[in-house]
């Protein structure tokens, strides 16, 4: 719990449970009963205003839907604290300023593409296929709640990285068919601090209370800007010298694969970081010409890739997969 | 000072809708909420929002349908406008970028609803409203409007009977601030929290009811709450009417499907106040489990129920155990819309001179006694638009007006007499003691003596209200404050409510006298009004708009 001026401090307190009670009954039994200077935000308490995330054994969750018994017996314990990678205004409640300056510097609204018989109706209604709908099924489900943004991993090193909330955004849009306004937007989150930031770590998938899936979001969203041939850019240097590199020789070539990534002029920058890299024994060399034993097997499973397109048929994948 | 063409305050469907259209005619409008706008509570509207856009349906059809399901309350003239908007309004929507469900077809799919006459509900899954809040908030960067978020609106000021602007506090540091404004739209939703029993968000505390009722503006047909039928047990959270929709039952304890009793046609799906009664029936008469029925989802079949109603299932599961597709999920009434509001016209105008409502604050009345499902974000988008619309026309011709001094003093003095209270009693207590005798004695059967007994707690609760003291003294983020300042709102609207109820001596839509159990036209065909002087409510009536439909007997 935090006071403006102070230093944070936990504090404790007891209160009796019901089967049942979720950790934001908790809180309101506190405010009611014992401490009436307690603040956090809730609104719908049905989990879907996206109001009260905060952090539960160090777990960013909805109050509102988690209940505190099974919470309890899990952890032996029930610490509540403020969501990470927000700066804190009052015990629970943080500031959101710069995780809505991110939602909307993606520029969150369909810029909807000229129509045709095709796609409206005689009466003007956007005709749109099962398939193609569901692909924007999971994203759309974003409550906003900040809880993958607490637990993003990048975040926590690069509070310029706009984050996996904002980057399911990107998707919600460039994964719709109506959308017009594809390129312009998939450049802009190509560029630093955007979809190559992400270290894929997927915590943001797994504390996610709606199911967003942000991980595959962010990956639907890279092979779409791949595909419309953003390319000039690290996040995709960097894959394409990894793909490279294992198709040549079947070994990953971390040292060439910088370069490649960064460019020859950048590379040099990182050179105290090779040094110390040296010192333990950890620096790559480069690898030019070793190839593995079954460097043949490789080839052919990149020609059965290359003769596919890609990993799965389009408009099947959402659930579980690489983008169309 | 800072000043705007238009202020909306609230950020819901309705506000956001009327920032957007306000913005659209080049004016400077800016929005105020006391929460973010997605975290606004129609957010949490499941079901759907009705339009007569199938082949063989008309607007003259739903709009019958919303006549029969006010009980004749509603005023016909609104209603024809609301129902003959409401395709173009869903195709606008649709062009947005709403995510509306399809049909095989990629056209958008309809489901049927209660009291409907036709499967004109377009949805969005079981999070219509979700759908369609994120959709103009998109909408609202979109237009660049300005957002006073997380601001919390004390007072309207008013200057010669007309808007001048608002005092109000930003939560995140306690300073009150003047915002200057020709034209003003309140936009803030329902009173839920006044019961116990609730679908409502903790947020509902009839905020924007309050201010007008100050600023001068009636409320009307307060007394009408909507209870419904389908509410989880423990936590009362909504179970969309789009369950029965796509095929639920309700059973009672022996098994049967009641609905046969009281409904014999629309059976589940009858209108809300008929559902309501047939189940508190069956619980009361003893045929009930626990104190509900249940909602049977089982034979739709898990694929349906994963598609159709995903959130209901997570709901379900979540908060009480239950997975739809293998149990029955227990259910109650509980208390979910206000039919009353801020007595507004056509437009959107209130009585006092540049003040505008929309949404389910207003009272336009399109719900008259009783709200058909799927009309609510119907009304908001329709009077949202229309509200935006004739604001900016208000704000093109008036001028900003000069901002009283007195006004900040009085506001702020009015808080530092609750925060320099020494001691006293909490707000809580007051606030679960009110919603308690709300549920109990002014719910979906009413009779003269609980009704009176409300009144008599109401009274009590008021006085002690003026004893409330806080334990938190700061001015960051003080939502003890805050909801002390609610707790004041939320009186204020049980008086109105009991006090409309003690006077309509008959039974319509959701107001259900055991003591007057038949509907009486030549009596009570009317809509109640209710102005505050001197703090105290004074009660009117006014003539209902009739232009079709006469009067019939009500059956489904």
């Amino acid at each position: 719990m935090t006071v403006k001026g102070c230093e944070p401090f936990l504090q404790a307190y007891d209160i009796d449970v019901n089967n049942g009670d979720t950790i934001l009954d908790a809180l309101h039994k506190i405010k009611d009963v014992q401490d009436g200077t307690l603040s956090f935000r809730r609104s719908c308490r049905s989990a879907i205003c996206g109001s009260c995330a905060v952090n539960i054994n160090g777990a960013p969750k909805l109050a509102c839907k988690t209940q505190i018994l099974p919470e309890f017996e899990k952890h032996g314990r029930l610490t509540i604290e403020p969501l990470s990678n927000f700066p804190v205004i009052k015990d629970l409640v943080v500031d959101f300023d710069s995780f809505w300056e991110k939602v909307h510097k993606i520029e969150p609204y369909l810029t909807p593409k000229e129509s045709s018989a095709k796609t409206k109706d005689k009466d003007g209604f956007w005709i749109i296929k099962k398939q193609d709908a569901l692909k924007i099924d999971d994203v759309s489900n974003c409550i906003f709640c900040g809880s993958c943004y607490s637990a993003c991993n990048t975040m926590a090193v690069d509070n310029q990285f706009i984050g996996p909330a904002a980057l399911a955004k990107v998707w919600r849009f460039a994964g719709d068919v109506r959308e017009g306004n594809n390129k312009k937007r998939l450049a802009k989150v190509s560029e630093d601090h955007g979809i190559w930031s992400c270290s894929r770590c997927v915590e943001c998938t797994q504390v996610c209370p709606k199911d967003v899936k942000p991980l595959i979001a962010i990956e639907d969203t890279r092979a779409k800007a791949i595909k419309a041939g953003i390319k000039d850019n690290a996040g995709v240097r960097h894959v394409e010298s990894m793909v490279d590199s294992v198709k040549r020789t079947g070994l990953l070539d971390e040292a060439t694969m910088t370069v490649k990534t960064l460019g020859f002029m950048r590379s040099l920058g990182i050179i105290p970081l090779g040094l110390k890299m040296e010192f333990h024994g950890k620096m790559p060399l480069p690898n030019l010409f070793k190839s593995i034993k079954g460097i043949e097997e490789v080839k052919k499973i990149y020609e059965e890739v290359e003769k596919k397109g890609s990993r799965v048929k389009a408009g099947t994948h959402p659930k579980d997969g690489w983008g169309s | 000072m800072v000043s705007h063409d238009v202020l909306i305050i609230g950020a819901g469907l309705a506000g956001m809708r009327a920032a957007i259209e306000a913005a659209r005619q080049g004016l400077n409008a800016a929005i105020v909420t006391k929460v973010h706008p997605v975290r606004s509570h129609s957010v949490a509207a499941q079901g759907g929002i009705n339009a007569a856009i199938g082949e063989n349906d008309s607007w003259d059809a739903h709009a019958f349908d919303t006549v029969k399901g006010s009980d004749y309350l509603g005023d016909q003239d609104a209603i024809e406008i609301m129902c003959k908007e409401a395709p173009k309004d869903i195709l606008e929507l649709d062009s947005m970028g709403a995510i509306f469900s399809r049909d095989e077809k990629g056209r958008i799919a309809q489901r049927p609803f209660g009291g409907a006459g036709f499967p004109r509900t377009c949805f969005a899954a079981d999070r219509t409203g979700h759908a369609l809040l994120h959709l103009l908030y998109e909408q609202v960067v979109k237009c660049g409007i300005g957002i006073y978020e997380e601001w919390f609106v004390l007072s309207i000021v008013i200057e010669d009977e007309k808007v001048c602007g608002i005092i109000a506090m930003d939560i995140r540091t306690g300073i009150l601030h003047r915002l200057q404004a020709k034209a003003i739209i309140l936009a803030t939703g329902g009173y839920g929290r006044v019961y116990r029993n609730s679908t409502n968000a903790l947020i509902n505390t009839g905020d924007g009811m309050n201010l007008a009722l100050d600023a001068g503006a009636p409320l009307m047909d307060m007394e009408f709450v909507q209870f419904h039928p389908t509410t989880l047990k423990t936590t009362g959270i909504l179970v969309t009417e789009g369950a029965r929709g796509e095929g639920a039952y309700l059973l009672n304890s022996i098994g049967q499907r009641f609905m046969s009793k009281y409904a014999p046609n629309a059976l589940e799906l009858a209108s809300r106040d008929v559902v309501s009664r047939a189940e508190q029936q069956e619980i009361e008469e003893g045929r009930g489990i626990d104190g509900c029925v249940l909602l049977d989802l089982r034979h739709l079949g898990e694929e349906k129920i994963k598609e159709r109603l995903p959130q209901i299932r997570s709901l379900a599961i979540d908060f009480e155990g239950i997975d739809p597709v293998k149990e029955p999920i227990p259910i109650k009434p509980g208390a979910h819309y206000s039919m009353g509001g801020i007595k507004t016209d056509l437009s959107g105008a209130t009585k006092v001179k540049g003040l505008f409502a929309a949404g389910e604050c207003a009272c336009v009345s399109v719900h008259g006694a009783n709200r058909l499902g799927g009309n609510s974000l119907l009304d908001t988008i329709v009077f949202g638009r229309r509200a935006g619309i004739s604001a900016s026309i208000y704000a093109k011709e008036n001028n900003i007006k000069e901002f009283p001094d007195y006004q900040l003093k009085e506001t702020a003095h009015s808080i530092a007499v609750i925060t320099n209270r020494r001691q006293g009693e909490r707000g809580s207590v007051i606030r679960d003691e009110l919603a308690n005798i709300m549920i109990k004695n002014v719910g979906v059967f009413r009779d003269k003596e609980r009704l009176f007994a409300a009144k008599e707690k109401i009274k009590e609760l008021k006085e002690r209200y003026n004893h409330v003291y806080l334990e938190d003294k700061g001015d960051i983020f003080n939502t003890e404050l805050l909801e002390t300042i609610e707790l004041k709102n939320l009186l204020t609207i049980a008086e109105c409510i009991v006090l409309g109820a003690i006077n309509r001596t008959e039974s319509r839509g959701a107001h259900f006298r055991l003591d007057y159990p038949k509907r009486d036209d030549e009596t009570w065909l009317k809509h109640t009004m209710f102005y505050k002087k001197d703090d105290e409510i004074k009660i009117d009536y006014k003539d209902v708009a009739i232009t079709k439909h006469k009067p019939m007997e009500r059956k489904y």
